[in-house]
């Protein structure tokens, strides 16, 4: 009777500690008061660096289309089906009736304004990285978007990432605002380019490799992936072997405002929108992409 | 100059080389062309190339001629994987796919017809008759080209 009482009290420590350890975490309310009074026109431009439209949007929206955020896509992954949700400016189907906090709990900590852990599906591992202005821009910028009816489907997880608590241990492990790369000092150009990739760029969730728990392999920081969904490779960025050393700075410009690379061959597949929408970002911020682009440590591609 | 030279002479169709039972090699070359087309379009417009209707006509012209043949070369079975990016879907929806080459070939015969006898005068008239037909590479490859 004794012994059955010890591990009861056991178990019930343990669920209680598993309990703390994965008790969704929004921002402190410091920083929550501390966000500032967001900017449209400044918004509108961390939504094309974020990549907002290319899940959230129809698949291969194009122009005006782009901003219809009803969600509806489906990510196929290992762990299941994703299903995009509604982020446009429905109050009731969409994120309409977000405050600038929610919607900074939501990209920087992952966490939804009802108190549960979103799956890092949504990039929030790299928009941890983003300026608090910056969400509160596109807070503002969102408002200004049509508001679509309808509400998306859940998730179509396999067991055991149904459970969404356990992402708190997920984060726990995994989740980070430090850079992924230490460059040191070499300019505001290269520093404003390691921002906008790392962070609202989140060029490192399809372009680096995932380890065993599913987060980014910072030690082969874009160095080319299995794509996430669907078949081939998410080419390697860096300078290393089958990367992208051959091109200039200038190169990697002209590709984000055409599509075209030196070769002139044509962008293809899931890039093609991130391309189009780093078509819509000032000409500076493509130019500090490329300037980080041939800083960052060059890797060989990965060979399974 | 001999850089213009070397990027005409890409231009020039080279299927005849290929043995006719090697489809992915023809609509490999055709594709090479359309990108040394699309170099010559980009050099202009990077300034890199003083424009000149000639080369505007022969753009224009090159991948025109691509988009008559380029659909002729995926029968079934020409997907092996070690030798072509093509994406199974080609054949899985070749419904799409030949809507997507149907684009491709009224976009090309819209520019032919700006284009006329000598060639869009100049590089404004030229990137207004090219850029719709270059739009269909990304369009294309987004659906029908598998990644790296």
């Amino acid at each position: 009777m004794r012994r059955l009482l010890g591990w009861l009290i056991i178990a019930l420590l343990g669920g209680g500690v598993f309990w703390l350890l994965t008790l969704p975490r929004g921002l402190a309310p410091a920083d929550l008061a501390a966000l500032p009074a967001g900017d449209a026109a400044r918004g509108e431009a961390v939504f094309w660096i974020g990549g907002c439209a290319s899940c959230h949007a129809a698949a291969k929206a194009k122009g005006e289309e782009r901003l219809k955020l009803g969600g509806g896509q489906v990510l196929k992954t290992d762990f299941g089906d994703f299903v995009v949700p509604n982020i446009s400016n429905d109050p009731a189907d969409g994120i309409g009736a977000w405050t600038t906090a929610d919607l900074a709990n939501a990209m920087l900590r992952g966490v939804s304004p009802d108190g549960r852990h979103y799956y890092p599906a949504f990039p929030y591992a790299s928009y941890i990285r983003m300026q608090p202005a910056d969400v509160a821009d596109l807070r503002a910028f969102l408002a200004t978007l049509p508001a679509v009816a309808g509400r998306a489907p859940d998730h179509d997880l396999r067991f055991p990432f149904g459970f969404r608590r356990g992402l708190g241990l997920w984060k726990l492990a995994f989740l980070s605002d430090a850079p992924a790369v230490d460059l040191g000092e070499q300019g505001p150009a290269v520093s404003r380019g390691q921002y906008l990739v790392e962070g609202p760029g989140h060029c490192g969730e399809c372009h680096t490799p995932r380890n065993f728990g599913g987060a980014l392999d910072t030690s082969l920081w874009l160095a080319g992936a299995p794509a996430a969904e669907g078949e081939g490779r998410i080419p390697n960025i860096t300078g290393g072997a089958g990367g992208i050393g051959d091109w200039s700075a200038a190169d990697i410009v002209y590709f984000f405002e055409t599509g075209f690379l030196p070769d002139f061959d044509s962008v293809g597949g899931s890039m093609v929108a991130v391309q189009e929408n780093l078509a819509m970002i000032a000409g500076e911020d493509r130019q500090a992409i490329a300037a980080y682009l041939k800083a960052v440590p060059p890797h060989d591609t990965p060979r399974p | 100059m001999r850089g213009l030279a070397i990027l005409l002479g890409g231009l020039t169709l080279t299927t005849a080389a290929f043995a006719a039972d090697d489809p992915i090699a023809v609509r490999q070359a055709l594709m090479d062309n359309n990108g040394a087309a699309a170099a010559l379009a980009g050099a202009v417009m990077k300034d890199e190339l003083a424009y000149s209707p000639v080369i505007g006509k022969a753009v224009i012209e090159a991948l025109s001629a691509t988009a008559h043949a380029y659909g002729s070369f995926f029968p079934e079975g020409s997907n092996d994987p070690a030798r072509t990016h093509a994406s199974p879907k080609i054949w899985e929806d070749p419904a799409a796919f030949q809507a997507a080459l149907d684009k491709y070939s009224a976009d090309a015969a819209a520019a032919r017809q700006a284009s006329g006898k000598d060639g869009p005068a100049d590089k404004a008239a030229f990137a207004a008759a090219v850029q719709p037909v270059l739009g269909n590479c990304k369009s294309c490859h987004e659906d029908f080209r598998l990644q790296d």
